[in-house]
């Protein structure tokens, strides 16, 4: 590489680390309790019981909750992954913002209700919210997004110098016989080399994550009118059909799999007139992607179960390497170390450049490249 | 082995090491490919921890590592 070439490439990684570092640094010390989002969330106090899960009504739960909430209405039902319980929302209307609603919890096993805090408060949403969109909404999330895309440049072009940076030494060795500059140049290179793959790796699904919303609306436009186009609505006036038949049908219907979430019709996720259902299966992947089933909202009917499309797809695959909650305990602590790892990266990446910065273009230093 | 053999080496060993740990556990079902998963996962904090303990043995130990080092 000449050195007009390195040049180039120091312009690009000092660039393109500086903008996106305290955005980085935010993403990375907010991610961090959000690993143990599990550990650290209510304890739900599951009564021991022989029920299987999923055997109490749901209707009656449904019930419930519009009795404690008059005048609002149920939008949605969101099972757990890893619980037999069912959080139950209500919203002023099908379409509110979801920061805005109000949970009540059941053991889908007993159908008695479970007194924990409203999800949409406390330390672990402040952190959610730091995390997901600076609590700006889909342009807040775009932006992260779009910081986790200079993220990604940063790291590249930092594979890249790696190169001329390290050609005379031997790997992982530390110098702390120089200066103090040169010192944390090497932990700076070894750290970055060293966790590069997995925060290359989560940063780049990261970025995919940010897209959710656009994702959403693309399946809303397209795929959901075409499901729901392959049957004409009963429409009959004023009848409803239960929840708990609508269950037992898309379950009769896509064996294997489990109720993940119900949007009710009304909200974006649905038609004006058909529930839509949402699946997954078992194993560590499949339990991540979701597939929709609509069912006609006045005889309960399913009328189309369908794969969502790629993109959707490949949110969904990017989710849990995003997260790190699929290898049990053991992997969130190795998740949580390599974290602070790029911490460590990113705030001596900061301290490079602003030690550096009087001197530049005199950089006789030890550690600079070699042409 | 070449100059540059020897200085990729690592570093695509631990990528390597790295993407393998991050899939074990998402295709592979449970069972023993978690605890590759987690293994291959360690391998990155493990050289980590011994560049550190290296680096706290001072100039000398880093001295004798880098053999060809110009000083």
């Amino acid at each position: 590489m000449t050195r007009r070439v390195v040049r180039a490439w120091v312009w690009l990684h000092r660039w393109s680390s500086l903008i996106c570092t305290l955005f980085a640094l935010l993403l990375c010390l907010t991610g961090l309790p959000l690993i143990f989002k599990d550990e650290l969330g209510p304890d739900l106090k599951l009564a021991a019981t022989t029920a299987p899960p999923g055997s109490a009504s749901v209707d009656s739960m449904i019930a419930r909750v519009l009795a404690a909430r008059p005048g609002e209405v149920v939008p949605y039902l969101f099972y757990d992954r890893e619980h037999p319980i069912l959080k139950v929302p209500t919203a002023a209307s099908m379409t509110a913002d979801p920061a805005s609603f109000h949970y009540q919890v059941f053991d889908t096993r007993t159908g008695l209700q479970i007194e924990i805090p409203q999800p949409n408060e406390g330390f672990l949403y402040v952190m959610t919210r730091l995390h997901l969109d600076l609590f700006g909404g889909v342009p807040g999330t775009l932006f992260l997004g779009f910081m986790g895309l200079l993220l990604v440049v940063a790291i590249v072009s930092g594979v890249v110098l790696y190169g001329p940076f390290t050609r005379r030494l031997a790997f992982g060795v530390v110098r702390t016989d120089g200066s103090r500059w040169r010192t944390w140049l090497d932990l700076h290179n070894l750290l970055g080399i060293v966790t590069l793959a997995w925060f290359g790796v989560v940063s780049f699904t990261g970025v995919i994550n940010t897209l959710a919303a656009p994702i959403e609306l693309a399946w809303q436009a397209n795929q959901l009118v075409e499901m729901a186009a392959q049957a004409k609505p009963a429409e009959i006036e004023g009848q409803r059909a239960s929840t708990d038949a609508v269950l037992r049908d898309v379950r009769a219907a896509v064996p294997g799999m489990n109720v993940m979430t119900v949007a009710f019709p009304g909200t974006p996720f649905a038609t004006p007139s058909h529930v839509a259902i949402f699946l997954t299966g078992n194993t560590p992947i499949t339990s991540r992607i979701l597939k929709p089933a609509l069912a006609d909202a006045s005889t309960g009917q399913v009328v189309s179960v369908r794969d969502m499309p790629w993109y959707a797809t490949a949110l969904f695959m990017s989710q849990p390497l995003h997260f790190g909650d699929y290898g049990g305990l053991p992997l969130k602590i190795i998740w949580a170390l390599l974290d602070i790892a790029t911490i460590v990266v990113l705030i001596s990446g900061l301290y490079l450049w602003w030690a550096k910065r009087p001197q530049r273009g005199a950089d006789a230093e030890a550690g600079s490249p070699a042409s | 082995m070449s100059a540059l053999r020897r200085q990729w080496l690592w570093p695509i060993v631990l990528a390597a090491a790295t993407v393998f740990g991050l899939l074990a556990a998402l295709i592979g079902e449970g069972g023993v490919w978690r605890t590759l998963s987690w293994g291959a996962l360690a391998v990155p904090l493990v050289t980590i921890a011994v560049g550190l303990a290296r680096m706290r043995r001072g100039p000398l130990a880093a001295a004798e590592a880098s053999s060809d080092r110009h000083r």
